[in-house]
């Protein structure tokens, strides 16, 4: 039933997915989202307010937003969750003196009410940086055993070299399709 | 149920509406949005609370939801500073945008957004849209720094702006110069140090000139101004610019034309006057100007306003175009009050016939304004030109004979003035004017008939019973009238004195005894006095000779009329005021003409100090007056016989309700202090020890602002004592004073008061209350205070030092056993000594003196052929002092010993009482 369901919506493929790239400034959510849209890296300045793209993948369309991550701009995240089907967590693998604020924002973040329905992919990225932390340190930093009623999954990444956001994708894109 | 259900509505109200349809996926319906909360905006609704929705909105390659966009955040970017840092990301990418129109939209919408917390990320784009490949966006950027500059000034300065502003000057596209040029003297203008910041050059001037054949016509509006504030290193490139310059006088655009016209006379100035040059640029001024009176009626009155400038500075330039001045019918009033105006100006000998009778019809119009400005201008045509008095004179008679009233006031005035500049010339019209006076309502007529009558007293038989008839509404009179009225009786009395003895002394009395008003009261006890004490000295200040009048009476001042011709082709040679006179906030810098070169220095000189004379005012008239020794020589001129003259004149002492001691002045009872103060009369009790005024700030310091001061104690209540002299040019305001915390709390009680505003060259006396109630701080000497002083110009600060006298308090008597016991308990160690040299007088001169500054004396000893005075004196902030002084007879150095708990004012306790015993 759920099969047939998902086949109309495709057909009719109307509705854009809304996605958000989260996660502290410097992660590299710019640098995703470019790589999503054209393929290709960009040379990025550190995103002060937001960028909104529309990526298209495997037929399926999404709107995807990118929020700033400095701390002056975390406050403002919240004014972009209504509607929103799904997560992009991106985690600085290389980074550990952060992982713990990363935590932080992400549990903060996952709190609220409107995001109750989304999606939540986390991305370990920068995975070519040597010393980083392996997607099962990331995966236990982040705390995500404690994860519950949230589908989730974890990738590890290297949006510079385009490792691994190919996987991610393709199980963001099952994930949205054979949602309730 | 409760009450609750009244403030929960179901209804979600328009703003939640508007924001589903914003946040919609719908482009369309997003757009439609988005014009709905713009018109929200522009009808005064509030909608800031839809901020990070419609930033949302902002990345789309809609250009005109874009647009849309920019202009909300324009209007609410201020409202919400914080989260319009959502939109810096969008304005960085749209500035590196594909679409030119794009990358100019988005750094014009930087430059409109103040918002403190996101400038300095505007920087970077802003840097590239400087360097932008296409013009329209690197004018734009441009026009942007100086709006930068405005909202942070040191952000521009760091980030190295003015340079690549100053860059663009040489930029291939005439807009882009224009613009970059705007900004800078945008930024120059509003420079906090007053100085400018980007300084031109001979390059850079060239480039402008350059460009300015080039460039659009406001851009050549902005080239002329900024060319205007350049000087030029010598007259050869003056005389150059100015050639360049030249083919602009013949623009269609006027503002276009006013600028040139402003460079030019500003260069002019430059050029020697004796070169060929300024003759021929002379010429080619008239007809641009000329043309601009055949515009519409606004541009002409900005045009006339500007002429007038100009023909004050150069008369030669429109000499000959006079008949362009002459009004038309249908000219609106303020263009034809305007044109008579500048007919004044040029009027000469050459055109005065022309003139005249231009001048005459327009007296016979119909709008009263005009036709008054018209008579006066017939008046000051009389005045101006020597040779054309006669004509004037008689057609002001024959305009006096048409019996309209207000043409026969407004000619009596000018008649007036007529009188003063060809004395003994036109006496005989005298009758005719007389026949007017039943019809004069007006102020201005009614005094200038009575001057007449006063001054030309003896010549007219019935004189007496003109006066006397406006005597009797003297209480109804305006005030001109009243004070033109005293004097001219107190005239005819001094030349008719036989006759009108009666009247002088009804006028005075009506002026000192009933009136209120403090003019009219003191002028009347000036002359009453100067009648009572010396007829032959009230003479000689009643009917002194006047000085001429001078021509022209309403010239601007040359200073005003330099910074005004630097100022032609803006809001402040309409208004002719100096912009710092209306627009607010900004300190800004003050244009003034170059100066020439070389020799033609001392021409411009000469020019400067215009030989004008001009009737001396009031203030300085009054101050004549009262330097007058009037109480000196009482007796002696009271008994002199005065050969044609009753000696005691009124026989003032009756009058005033018999004062039996003759010598001692009359007014003294009846008046209160203030005459008594100026005839210096001793009041019974001798005062207090003042130390004489020093000078506190001087006029160089204080920018013109010269301040003489003292400190007294008056009725137990400490004053500052101040002599203000404005020595500038200009007049000063709003004066206020602000004293810094002091050993003794000494504060102001009350705002200072200084006549507002304080006229050039007058000084002020006043004296402000001071109360020992304000926050202590101890000062080092201890009677040190600092003083702020603010006026309109500036603030000062000076330091001065109170004498000590001035806190001794009424209540300083200690009880003699108090005393002792006092004198016991205080340490030995707290006693100082100190010789007091040269005192004269003995001991009771000196327990008088003392007493009089509040020391009380508390008891006398004599031991071994010493006087031994014990004085007490109390502080105002209740500290004792106790003084023991040794006197010898006949050794004129005392021996002064102190016992206090406080020692640090024994300084100050040995100078005030060596200041008050050898006062």
């Amino acid at each position: 039933m759920g099969g047939l369901f998902s086949y109309f919506r495709n057909l009719l493929g109307s509705r854009e997915m809304r996605i958000l790239i989260l996660g502290l400034d410097g992660a590299g959510k710019t640098t995703i989202l470019y790589r999503l849209q054209v393929g290709e890296v960009v040379t990025t300045i550190p995103t002060i307010g937001f960028n909104v793209e529309q990526v298209t993948y495997k037929n399926l369309k999404f709107q995807v937003w990118d929020l700033g991550g400095q701390t002056s701009i975390r406050p403002y995240w919240r004014c972009y969750y209504s509607n929103t089907d799904a997560i992009i967590y991106v985690v600085d693998s290389a980074d550990k003196d952060r992982i713990g604020i990363s935590k932080d924002e992400l549990y903060y973040m996952l709190k609220e009410e409107e995001l109750q329905g989304a999606i939540l992919v986390v991305l370990a990225n920068k995975q070519d940086m040597e010393g980083c932390l392996s997607v099962a340190e990331v995966h236990q930093a982040l705390g995500l055993d404690a994860l519950k009623n949230r589908t989730f999954q974890i990738f590890k990444t290297s949006a510079v070299k385009g490792d691994g956001l190919d996987p991610a994708m393709d199980w963001l894109s099952n994930a949205l399709q054979n949602r309730k | 149920m409760t009450d609750s259900k009244y403030f929960t509505t179901t209804k979600k109200g328009e703003i939640f509406e508007l924001k589903s349809e914003l946040n919609s996926d719908k482009k369309e319906k997003k757009r439609e949005a988005v014009k709905k909360v713009i018109a929200s905006m522009t009808v005064g609704k509030d909608v800031s609370a839809l901020f990070p929705d419609v930033v949302n909105c902002m990345q789309t390659d809609n250009l005109e939801l874009k647009k849309l966009v920019y202009l909300y955040l324009m209007n609410y970017a201020k409202s919400q500073p914080d989260m319009a840092i959502m939109a810096v990301n969008t304005f960085v990418k749209d500035c590196e945008d594909t679409n030119p129109l794009i990358r100019a939209l988005a750094v014009r919408t930087m430059g409109c957004i103040r918002v403190d917390k996101i400038t300095e990320y505007l920087c970077e784009p802003l840097r590239k849209c400087l360097k932008d490949e296409d013009p329209y966006v690197r004018k734009t950027a441009a026009v942007c720094v100086a709006k930068l500059y405005d909202i942070n000034a040191q952000l521009v300065e760091d980030q190295g702006f003015l340079d690549q502003l100053k860059d663009l000057l040489s930029d291939s596209n005439p807009m882009v110069v224009a613009n970059a040029v705007a900004a800078l003297s945008e930024i120059n203008e509003a420079s906090v140090s007053g100085s400018p910041l980007v300084e031109m050059n001979a390059q850079t001037i060239n480039k402008l000139l350059t460009a300015l054949n080039e460039c659009t016509e406001w851009g050549q509006v902005f080239i002329l101004d900024s060319l205007s504030n350049y000087s030029p290193k010598d007259e050869r490139e003056a005389q150059s610019i100015c050639e360049r310059i030249t083919p602009r006088l013949a623009h269609a655009n006027a503002a276009v034309v006013l600028s040139a016209v402003k460079v030019l006379m500003k260069f002019m100035e430059m050029l020697p006057s004796d070169s060929d040059f300024v003759p021929t640029l002379t010429k080619k001024l008239a007809p641009p100007l000329v043309t601009l009176l055949s515009s519409e009626p606004e541009v002409q009155y900005v045009a006339l306003r500007n002429i007038n400038l100009i023909v004050q500075k150069r008369p030669d330039i429109l000499k000959h175009e006079m008949k362009v001045f002459f009004v038309k019918y249908n000219d609106p009033i303020y263009v034809k009050l305007e044109k008579l105006d500048i007919m004044i100006r040029l009027a000469s000998q050459a055109n005065i016939a022309q003139v005249l009778s231009e001048l005459k019809e327009y007296a016979t119009e119909v709008d009263v304004d005009f036709v008054r400005k018209a008579v006066r201008a017939i008046g000051r045509c009389a005045i101006k030109v020597e040779q054309s008095a006669e004509r004037c004179v008689s057609t002001l008679l024959d305009l006096i004979h048409t019996k309209v009233n207000y043409v026969v006031q407004e000619a009596i005035v000018v008649i007036k003035d007529i009188f003063r500049k060809y004395p003994n010339k036109y006496e005989s019209i005298i009758s005719t004017l007389c026949e007017n006076l039943d019809t004069l309502d007006e102020p201005e007529a009614r005094a200038s008939m009575i001057w007449i009558i006063g001054e030309y007293a003896e010549r007219i038989d019935n004189a007496d019973e003109l006066l006397e008839s406006f005597l009797e509404g003297f209480h109804d009179e305006n005030t001109q009238v009243q004070l033109q009225l005293l004097t001219a009786i107190v005239k005819l009395f001094l030349k008719r004195p036989t006759d009108t003895q009666e009247l002088v002394q009804q006028v005075l009395s009506l002026a000192t005894q009933d009136s209120d008003n403090p003019d009219l009261r003191d002028r009347g006890f000036i002359y009453w006095r100067l009648l009572s004490t010396d007829p032959g000295a009230a003479k000689e200040v009643v009917l002194a000779d006047k000085p001429l009048i001078s021509e022209e009476t309403d010239l601007l001042e040359p200073t005003l009329l330099d910074e005004l011709i630097c100022h032609i082709s803006s809001l402040a040679s309409v208004y002719h005021k100096p912009p710092t006179a209306f627009v607010e906030g900004r300190a800004g810098l003050r244009k003034s003409l170059p100066a020439r070169s070389g020799s033609s220095e001392a021409v411009h000189e000469t020019n400067n100090a215009n030989p004008t004379q001009v009737i001396p005012s009031q203030d300085s008239l009054i101050g004549d007056l009262l330097s007058m020794d009037i109480n000196a020589p009482t007796p002696a001129a009271q008994n002199q016989p005065v050969t044609s003259q009753p000696v005691d004149l009124l026989g003032l002492d009756s009058l005033l309700g018999g004062v039996a001691d003759t010598t001692a002045p009359p007014v003294a009872q009846s008046t209160t202090g203030l005459l008594g103060d100026i005839f210096g009369l001793g009041t019974a009790q001798a005062p207090a020890y003042v130390t004489p005024k020093t000078i506190w700030l001087s006029a160089e310091r204080g920018k013109g602002c010269e301040i003489y001061g003292t400190f007294s104690r008056k009725n137990g209540q400490i004053h500052m004592d101040l002599t203000i002299t404005n020595r500038a040019m200009q007049p000063m305001t709003n004066f206020a004073i602000q004293l810094n915390k002091n050993s003794f709390g000494v504060t102001p009680a009350r705002p200072l008061q200084v006549v507002n505003p304080l006229p050039p060259g007058v000084s002020h006396e006043c004296s402000l209350p001071l109360n020992t109630t304000g926050a202590v701080q101890r000062m080092d000497p201890l009677t040190n205070l600092q003083v702020a002083i603010k006026n309109n110009i500036d603030v000062f600060y000076f330091a001065c030092v109170m004498p000590m006298n001035i806190f001794f308090t009424e209540d300083g008597q200690m009880d003699k056993r108090v005393f002792l016991a006092t004198w016991k308990d205080i340490p030995a160690q707290n006693e100082v000594n100190y010789t007091l040299t040269n005192v004269q007088g003995n001991a009771d001169t000196i327990v008088q003196k003392m007493q009089q500054n509040n020391v009380f004396t508390i008891a006398k000893r004599n031991v071994e052929g010493q006087d031994m005075l014990y004085q007490s004196v109390k502080l105002t902030n209740a500290i004792w002092v106790l003084n023991e002084l040794k006197i010898q007879p006949g050794n004129p150095n005392i021996t002064l010993s102190l016992k206090s708990r406080a020692v640090d004012i024994a300084a100050g306790m040995f100078q005030a009482y060596d200041s008050i015993l050898h006062s």
